[in-house]
């Protein structure tokens, strides 16, 4: 369940994925700045991930134990 | 009166006898199976001997440790092997058979060995490990790979120990402000219950294992720990075979006990496990904020790069383009003067061209004009000439016509002695339309006769 949602591990494999591009110098300029982007928001995504309370997750822990 | 004792001649017997066949002190090997202190501070014991199948009992004896001593044992025993005397423990205990004539026989105990009792620990722990290793199951739980974020946590501990809470705050007040979920799978964590306890919970976990990134055992905080609980073959065995990674904090500074061993994370205390989530996850938002700042300062490099390159270009390009552009400019002028040249030449050459066609032109149209005029005056001569000639002519044409007209009347001709012969008041010209007996009229220039046909010859 919920998999189509934000996966951290995704996340990270992209954000490594997108730095390694950059690395390479094969990004041109035109997808430089789409790509830094997406990195920049998926970086605030996982952050805000660490952060956050999900309710959901909290009320089904709350049953479980 | 031989053979017959008062009671307490006997027990005098027994006593001394017991004194004089054994030394006043010696170490004796037994398994606790019973322990307990009494409100005045003795603690009181049954040491059993096992057969060799573990269970049944051999041999039994009371033994107590008075009170005076009881304190300085126990301490020396929990300082030297992390345990606490207890049911199940093997231990060497230095002492003498007492016996009194009311309360019977008993083993006063004196002192300690906890070395043996360690010993003991160590073989049962190795035979436990032992038997893992056999079964091959010993490290799988230390080959699972513990989540980069482990927020999810299912908790096995003791709802009202310390250790549980101090686990749950350490969580929550960590310092960056990580949340945790955490569902507590309340058990047993110490005492004959421990094992079924703890394979209950961990059930109860595996059954939603999907949910949980990581199984944390913990206990412990206050009193001494009790390690040998988790010396256990299932409790290891279930570790080892746990889907999720499974993180130990039971307490034990000394040595780690054999479901330690296995467990994927083995540490110290709840605190140190709470720290450890803690760090996973600082660990983790490093990585990401580092890559956050490696894109940036990439990012920046290559745009540096572009725009150095792009200055390069300008760079070469510029002072080519100013070369290009003046010898462009020095060709156009070249062609500019070029063309002047040959403009001014076509327009000279054009000029000279139209002077010509003019002075042509007119010194032409002056003798057309002079010409025109003869041409006239010879046409009007001409004409006069012509017309005067045409008038002399047809005067002269007249004038014959007249002659010609005077010799061609009839009645000119008729007085020259010419007759016309007419038939039916037709002009005769041809003697062949004129049959024999036809009557024919004959003009002459003063009147006329009609006469008969009677004859007619040819020419010849």
């Amino acid at each position: 369940m919920a998999k189509k949602e934000f996966s951290f591990n995704d996340s990270l494999l992209k954000i490594e994925e997108i730095l390694r591009n950059i690395e390479s110098g094969e990004l041109d300029v035109d997808k430089l700045s789409a790509e830094v982007k997406k990195a920049s928001e998926l970086i605030k995504l996982c952050q805000k991930k660490l952060r956050t309370t999900e309710e959901e997750i909290n009320s089904i822990f709350r049953d479980l134990s | 009166m031989q053979g017959r004792f008062s009671l307490s001649e006997l027990q005098v017997i027994i006593r001394d006898s017991l004194y004089l066949a054994l030394p006043d002190f010696y170490w004796v090997i037994g398994e606790i199976s019973e322990i307990k202190q009494n409100y005045s501070g003795h603690c009181y014991l049954e040491l059993i001997e096992k057969q060799t199948d573990e269970i049944k009992i051999k041999a039994r004896i009371r033994a107590v440790i008075w009170g005076s001593r009881y304190g300085f044992i126990k301490s020396f025993f929990e300082n030297a092997t992390g345990e606490t005397l207890k049911e199940g423990l093997k231990v060497l205990l230095k002492g003498k058979i007492e016996y009194h004539e009311l309360y019977g026989l008993s083993l006063v105990i004196t002192d300690i060995d906890p070395s043996f009792t360690l010993g003991e620990m160590a073989a049962r722990r190795m035979q436990i490990i032992r038997r893992l290793e056999d079964e091959g199951v010993f490290g799988m739980n230390r080959e699972l790979e513990i989540p980069l974020v482990p927020q999810r946590v299912a908790v096995i501990s003791s709802r009202t120990a310390a250790g549980y809470s101090d686990f749950m705050d350490q969580l929550r007040t960590n310092n960056y402000g990580y949340v945790y979920y955490t569902a507590l799978f309340d058990a047993v964590m110490q005492g004959s219950e421990t094992e079924q306890s703890i394979i209950n919970a961990m059930n109860r976990i595996a059954s939603s294992a999907e949910m949980f990134d990581v199984v944390v055992i913990i206990r412990g905080g206050g009193s001494q720990t009790d390690l040998s609980w988790f010396d256990n073959y299932n409790i290891a065995y279930y570790v080892t075979q746990f889907p999720l990674p499974v993180i130990t904090g039971i307490g034990h500074e000394k040595d780690l006990s054999v479901t330690d061993m296995v467990a994927c994370k083995p540490l110290k205390t709840p605190t140190a496990v709470a720290n450890f989530l803690v760090e996973c996850i600082n660990t983790t938002e490093n990585h990401l904020i580092e890559m956050g700042t490696d894109i940036k300062t990439l990012t920046l490099g290559v745009l540096d790069e572009f725009k150095e390159r792009l200055d390069r270009s300008k760079n070469i390009i510029s002072p080519l383009t100013r070369i290009m552009i003046s010898d462009f400019r020095k060709s156009l002028s070249d062609v500019s003067i070029e063309i002047l040249n040959l403009g001014k030449d076509k327009i000279h050459r054009a000029r000279l061209i139209i002077a010509n066609h003019k002075s042509k032109l007119e010194s032409e149209s002056k003798s057309l004009n002079s010409n025109k005029d003869v041409y006239i005056e010879s046409l009007k001569s001409g004409i006069i000439t012509k017309t005067r000639d045409l008038l002399k002519r047809n005067r002269e044409k007249v004038f014959t016509m007249g002659t010609s007209l005077n010799i061609l009347n009839p009645e000119n001709i008729l007085k020259r002695g010419y007759t016309i012969t007419s038939l039916n008041g037709r002009i005769l010209k041809d003697s062949e339309l004129i049959s024999i007996d036809d009557t024919i009229e004959t003009k002459f220039s003063d009147g006329k006769i009609s006469s008969k046909v009677t004859g007619k010859y040819d020419k010849k």
